[in-house]
């Protein structure tokens, strides 16, 4: 027993060593006492839910430790799993540490090994009484007390970052420089660098609430909702064609315009939730309640030959509850198509009870109509009159057919047509044509009528063609209506199986509408449309909606959502760096009426988000993900925001809202190669290039090559990767694109004074948002007198890099100059600091 | 793997300390390389890193080539030999090999559908006496280097997820696809080229619709610098390559002087390390707007070299063209070469298309064996060849209508061949029954296969794995048993 005691005492300090050794940042002091969810659970959840968890379908020895009956109960082979303080004898312990490899846990061939520090800590936990919880993501979010703090908050994000800072022995880093938080935060609100102008107005505001006022006129911007989309769609699989070969064109894009208008606007997250989910099935529904509802139907459409239209449409319901459970759940659900979750508590029937919801439109898979009904006509109001002109003239056309028709196949009252005497010899076709009332009589019916009488009786052909004539242009003008695919409920409910591995020939038992059980709250009978489920998502007590989406807003500013796996809030998913502000967030967020300006303020005005990103190698060394927060954010900025900070800056940006995507410069054939030549990419020209990338042209099976690091748009894509490749150098240096962009900020210095040192100044600022240091002027001087005389040298060269780009240049500016000016604006747009949010 | 680790893989800076002494116009970031301001990572090889403990065994290949034939070749024209499907020609399929089986929409239910003898003789060839039909004189020649899996079989009955389950190991898109598999665990030794390429083609005149999706050569939740570079097939391989008209190399050599200089003022004064990187991949992408077209320039290739591939190996876009390039990558050191052909989904073109197809395809796919081995190159470069799925033994289309013979999609039964890279060559492994409908002997599932691939490049595939949304991911997903028999 002393020898078993000093033994495990060793390992005790092994397993301390070993645990200081594999400290990160985020979790670099070791618990005080040990906390079920933090520690033990992830243990459990790692080695031993594979077989012992909440998939009843692989669960060996009818044990699962998933829960506390389960690990406190008797197993198969008669002890005990869990003995609360008492290590001895629980069987766990035993296992985990035999050498018995028949007996060992995990089992050898798992591959899967606790360290002798982890089996320690469950030992210790056991003995300490074995304290059991539920994984902290499922229980609704507390309101932690804001923690005392002695160094400088701005509101209670600082309280708490500090505290965590002060409980790492770190400090925070003092404020930026005025001039990097303006830029900073105008990228962040806007995706627009501020101009030259708006940074020495703010740098001269020497007002206490400067900073605030500025937080404010950029909340109020239009082109704040336009930033805000972008992850929106990228969440919502937005795209512009149906994806998959064909890869049709749709027309989703007024859906996307709501959305942009819904941030604007300030949409509460609550209603933008409800509306999108089951706007439809609110009271007395509005057009734009309808429209938002598009958010479910942006999957892609497969319109594939051969395929079976059912397998389809199962497959756009796994899209849409996988959709559903990643945006607001952050939940894994695809995990629980085939089986029960390995890891979390949700089942298979939890999978198809959210389909259920789903599954519930007329839609039957079939096809590729990229404007599969249900969808909503949205007529402009040119096409609205020419409709209503169209109906009026069909209206007495066909009063004129009814008219001619009683004079021609007149008969006795009551008897039908064909009893008429001008109807006697007819072809039973033409008869059954006649027989159709005239208002329903369609284009292709009133053609064969036509055709029968065409040499008989001209009178009534003429009758006939005006009819027709008008149906046809009637029928071009509904054709060109733009429609957008929307979510509407069959009168009737259609059953639910769940689908054995998810295949869609092996219906299973049957699967009512239902919330993930182990999350349901209140009456759970009730449940009968998507708007009950809606309502359950924005629920106060529902312990995710307000975490989750939180959390994705702290990413889109602070670079890393406080939980880094924003698709993954489960078991496996990372516990939060900072769990007290992620639940007061959470909490703040409900209560300020899911206020999302009033909770994006709060980020980007606390002293958090306000320091410098200067690093040191010692406080990279110890945070290199910057997950504490003792700096403030730095990283590159998304490849769109490059794109429109660029235009921006040349003066090119075309600030037009919305309406129907652009397609910009693309090198030739990327479309056709990858169709084979079915698609043909037909460049815009004129003010179109230049609007943003929010508007540009999205064809799913061949992106856009303008952009990197962004969701493919395929499926709901909630984090996106932040590489450093050669090819996003080869882009800025070479797009056409950017190099007109050099050239239009060329320009614009160039007409703005005729010293070098104002131009460069101007230039910096522009990009940079502030002046050159001298020993960048150093630098930049004598790069600008090579390219002159290169270009001097070389005049042809000179003018064909001024043709670059469709607008017209200034043909006043001298080329060689212009064009040695073109040069360094590109070297400024790709300094690494153009390129990002400092 | 920790973030810092992580990270760490990720940093070029050790990239930046390798190529220190070939630094072009980079005098001025030698304060970079003060040790004090570096942090403690190991220096290592220029490229991607390969992970700890990788290889996991001794690798039998050190890259691979895969000749992707997209659209399903028909194992029951090309290989697999049955002389009961010439009896039965246009006889119904007996019961008793279809009961219960799910083909196309196309097809439906398979009952009563009329068997269909291969459409060109077959014959034995080399000393190992494989089976090879006339359709493909070319691999016929080479039979003594190849190994010839002949029961394959698969989930899929479509293409995009046919070919998803192929290379990604899920017939759902978003997984990462073997070539990033490769990159990520073995790394890259290619200094100037990307390391996972993929090329495409098509063969003139082709019907097919099929498309590349890019998902074929994705990355999935790797990170996406494992995600296969597609060089396109017309104009420069590379997207944005090329210079802009009237920036010499002397400009544009001058400005990125200026812009590493001015970078790593930015560097001294804020510390990101990612400043390093982004200086790092700068210098990367000049260096590719050379190393690119000089890959691509074939100009010094010996015209013994060139027959070697066929008629079509000088045209930028052909398969023949292609497999030339896989060759020169591999030779720079790339992992992986994905080339996909396009075009093999003969539902009624067995008659016309298919002669297409093989002309394109097998000249070039033979040659470049040749090749490799007369360089001593394909002892460690493992070559596959072989589509998504096989194709029913049974018509589609009408019997009297030869010129629009057919054959429908056939996940049961399918051929692929290996070669080099420590596959034993002149086997031929597994069987299928007496008219090729059903595997009965050595089954080789698509997880096995990939299993077997990535044993024979030294990776155990249930320890290559990657971590996301709490899940221990990897190619086989939770299958996949290594077929020991192929390897030499």
């Amino acid at each position: 027993m002393r020898i078993r005691t000093s033994l495990s005492l060793g390992v005790a300090i092994i397993g301390a060593i070993a645990l200081i050794g594999k400290t990160s940042a985020a979790e670099a002091s070791p618990p005080a006492s040990i906390a079920f969810s933090r520690d033990i659970l992830p243990l459990l959840s790692d080695n031993c839910f594979t077989c012992h968890g909440p998939d009843e379908q692989a669960r060996k020895a009818k044990l699962r430790l998933d829960t506390r009956e389960g690990a406190f109960g008797k197993g198969k082979s008669g002890e005990f799993a869990l003995v609360a303080k008492d290590s001895g004898h629980s069987e766990v312990i035993r296992r985990l540490t035999t050498s018995d490899p028949d007996d060992v846990m995990p089992p050898p061939k798992s591959k899967r090994r606790l360290t002798p520090a982890q089996v320690e800590l469950i030992r210790n936990w056991i003995d300490q009484g074995a304290f059991w919880g539920r994984h902290w993501a499922y229980e609704p979010p507390l309101r932690p007390p804001v923690p005392p703090t002695a160094g400088e908050i701005r509101n209670p994000i600082d309280a708490f970052v500090q505290a965590r800072l002060a409980k790492e022995g770190l400090n925070a880093s003092p404020e930026a420089p005025r001039a990097t938080l303006i830029r900073r935060m105008t990228l962040d609100l806007t995706g627009l660098p501020p101009t030259p102008n708006e940074v020495s107005e703010f740098l001269n505001d020497s007002s206490l609430d400067a900073y605030d006022r500025l937080a404010d006129r950029l909340l109020a911007s239009p082109r704040y909702g336009e930033r805000m989309a972008w992850e929106w769609l990228e969440a919502a699989r937005y795209a512009d064609s149906n994806g998959y070969q064909g890869d049709s064109e749709r027309t989703m894009w007024p859906w996307r315009d709501w959305v942009v208008d819904a941030f604007n606007r300030n949409l509460p997250f609550d209603q933008f939730t409800l509306w999108q989910i089951a706007g439809d099935r609110l009271p007395q529904a509005t057009l734009e309640q309808r429209l938002a509802t598009g958010f479910l139907r942006n999957h892609m459409i497969n319109g594939e030959g051969g395929r079976i239209s059912e397998e389809n449409r199962i497959d756009y319901l796994f899209d849409q509850a996988e959709t559903v459970a990643t945006v607001w759940l952050g939940a894994t659900f695809n995990c629980t198509r085939c089986h029960d979750h390995k890891y979390d508590p949700y089942t298979q029937r939890d999978y198809y009870g959210l389909l259920a919801f789903f599954n519930q439109t007329a839609i039957d898979g079939s096809g590729g109509n990229p404007q599969a009904p249900p969808n909503l006509a949205l007529p402009s109001p040119e096409q609205t009159r020419r409709l209503a002109d169209f109906d009026g003239k069909l209206e007495s056309g066909v009063r004129a057919t009814e008219l001619f028709e009683a004079g021609k196949f007149a008969r006795e009252p009551g008897k039908p047509i064909e009893e008429a005497a001008a109807a006697k010899d007819l072809p039973k076709e033409v008869l059954d044509l006649l027989k159709i009332e005239p208002r329903d009589r369609d284009v292709g019916r009133l053609e064969k009528l036509a055709a029968h009488w065409k040499d008989s009786d001209p009178a009534y052909v003429r009758v006939i063609e005006e009819n027709r004539k008008t149906r046809n242009d009637r029928d071009g003008v509904t054709r060109s209506v733009l429609r957008v695919m929307v979510m509407e409920d069959m009168p009737k409910p259609r059953l639910t199986y769940i689908l054995n591995r998810g295949n869609y020939l092996k219906p299973g038992a049957e699967a009512g509408m239902a919330v993930p059980a182990s999350l349901s709250t209140g009456n759970t009978d009730s449940r009968s449309n998507r708007l009950d489920l809606a309502q359950w998502l924005i629920a106060p007590e529902n312990p995710l909606t307000a975490r989750v989406t939180v959390n994705r807003f702290w990413q889109t500013f602070f670079g890393m959502g406080l939980v880094k796996t924003t698709e993954d809030f489960g078991v496996q998913g990372e516990k939060p760096v900072n769990p007290e502000l992620l639940d007061w967030l959470a909490t703040e967020f409900i209560a300020t009426g899911w206020d999302v300006k009033r909770l994006v303020r709060l980020m980007v005005t606390s002293a958090a988000y306000r320091q410098s990103s200067k690093v040191t190698p010692a406080l990279f060394e110890r945070d290199p993900e910057n997950r504490l927060l003792a700096r403030g954010p730095r990283f590159r900025m998304t490849s769109w925001m490059i794109r429109d900070a660029a235009l921006a800056e040349a003066g090119l940006l075309t600030e037009q809202m919305g309406g129907a995507p652009m397609k910009p410069y693309q090198p030739t054939g990327v479309w056709e190669e990858a169709t084979f030549g079915n698609k043909r990419y037909e460049q815009d020209h004129g003010a179109a290039l230049y609007r943003r990338s929010l508007y540009v042209f999205w064809r799913r099976i061949i992106g856009p090559t303008m952009f990197f690091d962004v969701a493919s748009r395929q499926t709901c894509t909630v984090k996106t990767p932040r590489t450093n490749v050669p090819l996003h150098a080869l882009l800025t240096l070479n797009d056409t694109a950017y190099v007109e962009a050099a050239r239009g900020l060329a320009q614009r210095v160039l007409r703005s004074s005729a010293r070098d040192t104002e131009r460069l100044s101007l230039a910096c600022r522009g990009v940079l948002g502030r002046p050159p240091t001298a020993d960048e002027q150093r630098i930049l001087t004598h790069g600008l007198e090579r390219h002159r005389r290169n270009f001097a040298s070389d005049p042809a060269a000179a003018a064909r890099l001024l043709e670059i780009g469709e607008t017209p240049r200034d043909a006043g500016l001298d080329p060689g100059e212009h064009a040695a000016w073109t040069v360094l604006c590109s070297t400024l747009l790709n300094l690494d600091e153009a390129l990002t949010k400092e | 793997m920790t973030p810092l680790h992580e990270r760490r893989l990720q940093l070029t800076r050790r990239e930046f300390l390798g190529r220190s002494g070939t630094g072009l116009g980079l005098a001025s970031l030698t304060g970079l390389l003060d040790p004090k301001r570096l942090m403690a990572a190991p220096v290592a090889r220029v490229g991607m890193t390969r992970l700890p403990g990788l290889p996991h065994l001794a690798p039998k290949a050190k890259r691979a080539i895969y000749l992707f034939q997209n659209g399903a070749p028909t194992h029951v024209d090309l290989f697999d030999y049955k002389p009961k499907l010439q009896q039965l020609h246009g006889k119904p399929v007996p019961d008793d090999y279809i009961a219960g089986k799910r083909f196309s929409t196309m097809t439906g239910k398979a009952d009563g559908k009329l068997l269909l003898a291969p459409v060109e003789p077959f014959h034995q060839h080399g000393r190992s006496g494989a089976w090879v039909s006339e359709f493909l004189p070319h691999t016929a020649r080479i039979a003594d280097e190849l190994c010839f899996v002949k029961s394959l079989h698969t989930d899929a009955v479509n293409h995009a997820p046919g070919i998803s389950l192929m290379l990604s190991g899920a017939q759902i898109p978003g997984r990462p696809t073997l070539g990033a598999w490769l990159t990520y665990g073995l790394g890259s030794d290619a200094e100037n080229l990307p390391s996972f390429v993929v090329m495409t083609s098509v063969s003139k005149g082709t019907t097919c619709g099929q498309i590349f999706y890019d998902f074929y050569w994705g990355s999935g939740f790797l990170p996406s610098r494992y995600q296969g570079v597609k060089f396109r097939g017309s104009g420069e391989p590379v997207l944005y390559l090329g210079d802009p008209a009237g920036i010499s190399r002397t400009t544009r050599r001058a400005m990125l002087d200026d812009l590493a200089e001015l970078n790593d003022l930015k560097l001294r004064e804020h510390g990101d390390p990612e400043i390093a990187t982004r200086i790092a991949q700068y210098e990367m992408a000049f260096r590719m707007q050379t190393s690119v077209p000089e890959l691509a320039d074939i100009s010094r290739e010996p015209a013994s070299v060139l027959d070697l591939y066929g008629p079509s190996v000088k045209e930028q876009g052909t398969f023949a063209y292609n497999c030339l390039m896989a060759r020169r990558l591999i030779e720079r050191g790339v992992r992986c070469v994905q080339v996909m052909h396009a075009g093999w989904d003969q539902h009624r073109s067995l008659t016309t298309e298919l002669y297409t197809q093989c002309r394109d395809t097998d000249q070039p796919s033979a040659g470049l064996v040749a090749d490799l081995k007369q360089r001593g190159l394909l002892d460690d470069t493992l070559v596959i060849w072989g589509g998504e799925f096989g194709r029913t033994p049974f018509i589609q289309g009408n019997l009297d209508d030869r010129k629009f013979w057919g054959r429908d999609h056939h996940p049961y039964a399918f051929t692929s061949w290996l070669a080099g890279g420590g596959v034993k060559a002149g086997l031929t492994y597994g069987e299928t029954d007496d008219l090729g409908m059903n595997v009965v002997r050595d089954p080789v599932h698509v997880h096995d296969f990939q299993a077997t691939l990535l044993h024979l490049l030294g990776i155990d595939h249930e320890r290559l794995t990657y971590r996301f949304q709490g899940r221990d991911f990897r190619l086989t997903d939770v299958h996949g048993k290594v077929v020991h028999d192929l390897i030499s």
